[in-house]
């Protein structure tokens, strides 16, 4: 539409035409051809009229004076290119900070997923009311989902996932792979199509059906280097030859899985198509589902509440007592807790384009002073209201557009730099977190907004008030009690006391980081090494075999060179065993008494630096005997037994009675108390917690620790050799140190929170003392004809210092109080996010005021010596 | 054509030359300078038309999507631009030759009224 105006030129010749068809006609009417064209012009009427309204109703009009003001506003920026590159810099800060974390609030809370209308789906949890902090129960035993799934009346379509751990015998040996088991409908359910190949479809569950399996993309390019051809081929996993039958996009994740294997369901339980009846596994599913159209989430909500109440009965023991049933989208579930993070830096970058704008709008406001008379000028010789505003908001919008370009370098830049400092776990692995084109749009949007922001208030001002007195004299004598002035200082008070909101967040992050830091683990993770060990299919299954593999396999460990212990294990620290209910003889108690226990070698104490408070260890005969001897922690012995000794007594963990291959009704009699050790999350009180001879039972992946004198990393390949030297079947997964599980579990999260809010508050510290640096410095210019008057009438260097240094400072202080006001208020909404720390807390407070008062001063002091060493003849002359 | 002539003519209504426009073109193209010579002609004279008003007139036009416009050569060998109703400009010359009627029509009875009770 835009580009269908015509050209004035072309315009110009239809009239020369229609004058000349005109002439001709009047002449062959019997005028001379003088008399016809003068006649034709009359009849015309104005030519050069009808040329101005073509072009005032066209666009080109339009066009040309926004060229214009474009043309000129490049002008007036490149005449003052200091003012100009701050400028862009700072709003190129402010844009580049919002893009980042918009792109990451973009990519995981609106749309993390891949999969086909993901807001749709939906889970669902069985909430203990009795334990109103916890989330709730999400996997269902076979049985429930199936009822479930055949009784409800509100869903669509329901899809069931269980975890599988497979064991891939390839050309490299034995590797453990990260499986998933999905109900047959899963696929057509998540609507992602595969890049080559085909979905597990409904056929591929019946128990006849050939084996088949899906492969992620990354193992696909990684072990395959992406050949087609491994496509229909026949792969062994968990011992079962499976014909590979598709591979999804790299994008799909689904269930952080390497294969997808087809599940068969029945009444009796859950079987993965091809693998041996006799291996089925007391499995529990995942559920997604999909409402049916029409239905609100509290009618599905109610109808399951129906169902769960009626299947309760069946299965007592996985029902408490008062629950009800949740639901919930998908995204809530998995972006979960880092959700609350997200907003508290949405929040700071907000304020953060804030400061950069009121900065923005205060040198334009400044420059815009200066250029009164240029302006009056121009409104003097017919230059309209709207027009001056036009072009005043114009210059904006160039110095937008350049900060907005330069911001998303910044961005982009800046989006690698976040990657780096993610907590591992925190975002959906399925998010894609990109400069894309919503990101790219928002800053558009982005850029209009900051235009208006820091381009209307000094634009009205500019064209504001009247003309005459303005003319006289522009430019000079403005002082800071003038309506411009007020407005100037309004927005440096308006900053400081954002970045004091900013400083602060920043600041209680830091200390609550500290906090967590300096958490005592009460164990000493240096040094420690941790592999998760994974066997084929009923190899190591009675306690007996277990107990002969790792009798082979812990001296061998001992004799590698650099091993100062090493002790087997079930949980991994710093994650914790299993837990169970306890049952102490002679103790009564009307709440369930939970701890954990960990079944381990009489190395583990030694291995993991914990100390003996009491009693003795585990010794070597007691777990070479099985004998049924535990250890607790002094958390156990308070909680359980107050102040009676514990020594002698004896205690029972409830779950073994239900685990195979394990001593039932089995009571411990208890020889020792060791030191808490804090598990992963380090701000909880330490859980109660029972040390066993592992050799008792042989349930549970079982994991080795192995203490070493240096570096633990390299020592990985030796101590492979070693377990290989015993089983070559065995595979080793989840290796590190327990250093850096702790680096990446505990400690990344905070840290996340403390680096990003620091960046930010920095950033705002900056802007902060560029924008009173740059007020104080213009209106010290503006007061050089004052000053010199003061100091010809006998003021001295050091009371102009004082004059100029305490009016900054004034504005500093009045930031101050005002966002330490805000502070009270904001930082409570931070309060999830911090632990070990008050949010308000008044050391971070009081010290964060230090900080801004004395980067007030400095941005103040430069100005002030200025103003100190005007020279009293020169200022006067200066008129 | 005299000047007393030209003073007695009828100043145009706002908004009723696009109509004369559009309803010129109904017998096929014609340029600018044939367009104000058929106005002209077929009133009679009546109507002021200066020539100079066609042309931003035929622009908005052009602009809304009544009118098509190409360069051609006029019957006596000249370069112009010549302008033709499009399917749009046909419905729209329909509704306003209705309006027109309707108005002129009301207009008239008011008119007649008052010249039979005087």
């Amino acid at each position: 539409m835009f580009w269908r105006k015509r050209k004035p030129s072309n315009f110009a010749a239809e009239l020369d035409a229609h004058l000349e068809l005109e002439t001709g006609r009047l002449k062959e009417q019997g005028l001379s051809g003088e008399e016809a064209r003068m006649a034709a012009l009359r009849a015309f009427g104005n030519v050069t009229r009808a040329e101005e309204r073509f072009y005032e109703e066209g666009r080109w009009m339009w066009w040309d004076h926004l060229m214009q003001d474009l043309r000129f506003g490049l002008r007036i920026l490149r005449k003052n290119p200091g003012l100009t590159a701050v400028a862009v810099l700072t709003l190129a800060l402010g844009i580049g900070a919002t893009d980042v974390i918009f792109s990451v609030v973009d990519n995981t809370l609106l749309r993390p997923f891949p999969y086909r209308d993901a807001d749709g789906i939906s889970i669902f949890r069985i909430h203990d009311l009795d334990q109103a902090t916890q989330s709730g129960r999400l996997q269902l035993s076979v049985p429930e989902f199936l009822d479930f799934r055949e009784q409800n009346h509100v869903f669509a379509d329901m899809t069931g996932t269980g975890p599988a751990n497979v064991l891939y015998t390839g050309a490299g040996g034995t590797q453990e792979l990260q499986g998933a088991a999905v109900t047959t409908n899963t696929f057509q359910f998540l609507g992602v199509p595969p890049v080559l190949g085909r979905w597990i479809a409904t056929g591929d569950g019946a128990p006849d059906a050939p084996p088949v399996f899906m492969m992620n993309y990354r193992m696909w390019q990684e072990q395959f280097h992406g050949d087609r051809n491994i496509l229909g081929t026949v792969f062994n996993l968990n011992g079962v030859p499976r014909t590979l039958v598709g591979i999804m996009p790299p994008r799909f994740q689904y269930f952080g899985a390497d294969v997808w294997l087809p599940l068969g369901l029945s009444g009796s339980g859950a079987v993965v198509t091809g693998e041996p009846v006799a291996d089925r596994r007391r499995m529990y599913l995942i559920p997604e589902e999909r409402r049916k159209a029409g239905i609100s989430p509290e009618t599905v909500a109610s109808d399951l509440n129906v169902i769960a109440q009626r299947i309760s009965k069946l299965y007592p023991k996985d029902y408490p007592k008062h629950f009800n049933v949740k639901t919930d989208a998908l995204a809530s579930d998995v972006v979960g807790d880092f959700k609350g993070m997200l907003y508290v830096l949405l929040a700071a970058v907000a304020m953060l384009l804030l400061i950069a704008c009121s900065n923005v709008a205060n040198l334009l406001l400044a420059r815009a002073s200066s250029r009164e008379k240029e302006i009056a000028v121009r409104a003097s010789i017919g230059a309209s209201h709207g027009r001056l505003l036009r072009q005043l908001l114009v210059e904006s919008f160039v110095l937008a557009a350049a900060g907005s370009f330069l911001g998303c370098l910044f961005a982009y830049a800046g989006l690698k730099a976040l990657m780096a400092v993610l907590p591992q776990g925190a975002l959906p692995s399925e998010a894609v977190i990109e400069m894309n084109s919503p990101v790219l749009l928002f800053t558009v949007a982005v850029t209009m907004l900051t235009t208006l922001l820091c381009g209307l208030a000094p634009a009205l001002h500019a064209v504001g008030g009247e003309l005459h007195p303005r003319l006289k004299d522009a430019g000079r004598g403005v002082n800071s009690g003038s309506r411009p002035g007020r407005f100037r200082s309004g927005l440096v008070v308006g900053e400081v006391a954002l970045s004091i909101v900013l400083l602060a967040g920043a600041g209680l992050m830091m200390r609550s980081f500290f906090a967590i830091e300096h958490v005592d683990l009460g164990f000493n993770p240096q040094h420690i090494l941790a592999v998760r060990l994974a066997f084929p299919e009923g190899h190591y299954s009675t306690p007996e075999q277990n107990k002969l593999f790792f009798q082979q396999v812990l001296p061998r460990l001992s004799a590698v060179p650099g091993v100062v212990a090493a002790a087997v294990t079930v949980g991994l620290p710093p994650f914790g065993g299993p837990q169970s209910e306890v049952t102490v003889p002679g103790k009564t108690h009307s709440e369930r008494w939970n701890a954990l226990f960990e079944p381990c070698s009489e190395g583990w104490f030694r291995t993991m630096g914990i100390p003996l408070v009491r009693g003795r260890l585990l010794s070597e005969t007691d777990v070479d005997s099985a004998r049924q001897a535990a250890v607790i922690n002094q958390a156990l012995a308070r909680r359980f037994f107050g102040q009676e000794d514990p020594i002698g007594q004896k205690i029972k963990f409830n779950a073994l009675d239900q685990a195979p291959e394990a001593p039932h009704d089995a009571y411990f009699e208890i020889v020792g108390i060791v030191a808490d050790t804090k598990k992963e999350d380090l701000q909880q009180p330490t859980m109660p917690e029972g040390f066993i001879p592992y050799t008792v039972a042989s349930f549970g992946r079982r994991s080795l620790l192995v203490r070493t004198s240096g570096n633990p990393d390299p020592m990985l390949k030796s101590i492979s050799r070693a377990v290989w030297a015993v089983d070559p079947d065995a595979a080793l997964t989840r290796s590190g140190s327990i250093q850096t599980f702790l680096q990446d579990f505990v400690y990344a999260g905070p840290r996340f929170g403390l680096v990003v809010l620091g960046v930010f508050a920095a950033i705002g510290l900056l802007l902060v003392v560029i924008g009173v640096f740059s007020v104080m410095a213009y209106s010290v210019s503006l007061q050089t004809h004052e000053i010199g008057i003061r100091m010809a009438l006998g003021a001295r260097r050091s009371g102009v210092l004082g004059m100029v240094l305490a009016r900054g400072l004034r504005l500093v202080a009045l930031g101050i109080v005002i966002g330490e006001i805000a502070n009270l208020g904001l930082t409570r909404l931070l309060a999830s996010q911090i632990w070990g720390v008050s949010a308000r807390d008044p050391l971070t407070f009081a010290s964060m005021a230090m900080v801004i008062a004395i980067a007030g001063t400095l941005a103040c002091v430069v100005p002030a010596r200025k103003a100190s060493r005007v020279d009293p003849m020169v200022a006067l002359r200066y008129e | 054509m005299s000047t007393q002539k030209e003073k007695d003519r009828l100043e145009l209504l706002q908004g009723t030359l696009d109509l004369l426009i559009l309803r010129t073109l109904i017998f096929g193209p014609q340029h600018g300078q044939g367009i104000g010579r058929t106005i002209q002609r077929t009133t009679g004279d009546e109507l002021l038309v200066e020539h100079g008003a066609l042309y931003p007139a035929l622009q908005r036009l052009e602009e809304r999507g009544w009118v098509a416009a190409e360069w051609g050569t006029s019957a006596n060998n000249r370069k112009a631009r010549f302008y033709k109703l499009t399917p749009a400009g046909r419905k729209q010359l329909v509704r306003e030759t209705t309006k027109w009627r309707r108005l002129a029509a009301a207009i008239g009875r008011v008119l007649g009224t008052e010249a039979g009770e005087g």
